[in-house]
């Protein structure tokens, strides 16, 4: 697996703050939407997986 | 008082590595995480040209702070991440590298992108399924794009997933 490589500049300033309710719930809605794809994608691979199975028998 | 355009992380993600790499010979050194203790904290200081008040950070119960460290030299710290694990994802309070890791004169790359994996790590360990997020400073979003395989989700918000996660973890932690 190659590198990563970014700018060798490395300046770290790292600011902060407590999150907003807003910005809370975004991350929160965000990742159960993420889920929810992954899942969605997971079952439409198996299914594909399965079609192609039945067909290879056929 | 600051704008809230300019807070979050400000970390750049020089070279993802399984290890830190000294920049001058190109040689790699493992390197371990682990907690920072109130020892440690006299290191991390301002007064050592630390940027952060991680004395502070230290105290909050519902974070962890750790450190990264080369095998076998325990007491030179690279760099330092305060995390807070919640119900879905691992929170990434604040990342720092250590003074001499930062800038063109920096003495080892990859220590941002060392702690991040830590984190996504600890998010799977933590049953968070891998999800990180932190506040990006906003010129560093496409950065973080492009090195971490994050995702943008609006403002300065930023999520790794699990796919992301993996990647970063199985580079990392192998």
């Amino acid at each position: 697996m190659g590198l990563i490589k970014e700018p060798i500049d490395v300046d770290f300033v790292v600011d902060s703050r407590p999150l907003t309710k807003k910005e809370k719930l975004a991350i929160s809605e965000f990742i159960i939407a993420d889920k929810a794809k992954r899942k969605r994608g997971e079952l439409q691979n198996k299914a594909k997986r399965k079609g192609k199975s039945k067909k290879q028998v056929a | 008082m600051k704008t809230l355009k300019d807070s979050g992380l400000d970390f750049k993600i020089d070279k993802l590595t399984n290890s830190i790499e000294n920049v001058q010979t190109g040689d790699s050194f493992s390197t371990e995480v682990s907690l920072l203790s109130k020892e440690d904290l006299r290191i991390i200081s301002p007064k050592n040209s630390w940027k952060f008040n991680w004395l502070s950070e230290f105290k909050y119960p519902t974070r962890d702070v750790y450190k990264l460290t080369i095998v076998n030299n325990p007491g030179v710290i690279q760099g330092a991440v305060s995390l807070e694990s919640r119900i879905d994802h691992v929170y990434m309070h604040l990342l720092e590298s250590a003074p001499f890791n930062v800038g063109r004169n920096k003495v080892y790359v990859g220590v941002p992108g060392n702690l991040v994996a830590f984190a996504c790590k600890l998010s799977f360990q933590r049953g968070g399924e891998g999800y990180v997020s932190f506040l990006s400073k906003s010129n560093l979003i496409d950065r973080y794009v492009n090195s971490l395989g994050a995702i943008h989700c609006g403002g300065q918000l930023m999520v790794i997933n699990t796919e992301a996660a993996l990647k970063l973890t199985n580079k990392y932690f192998q």
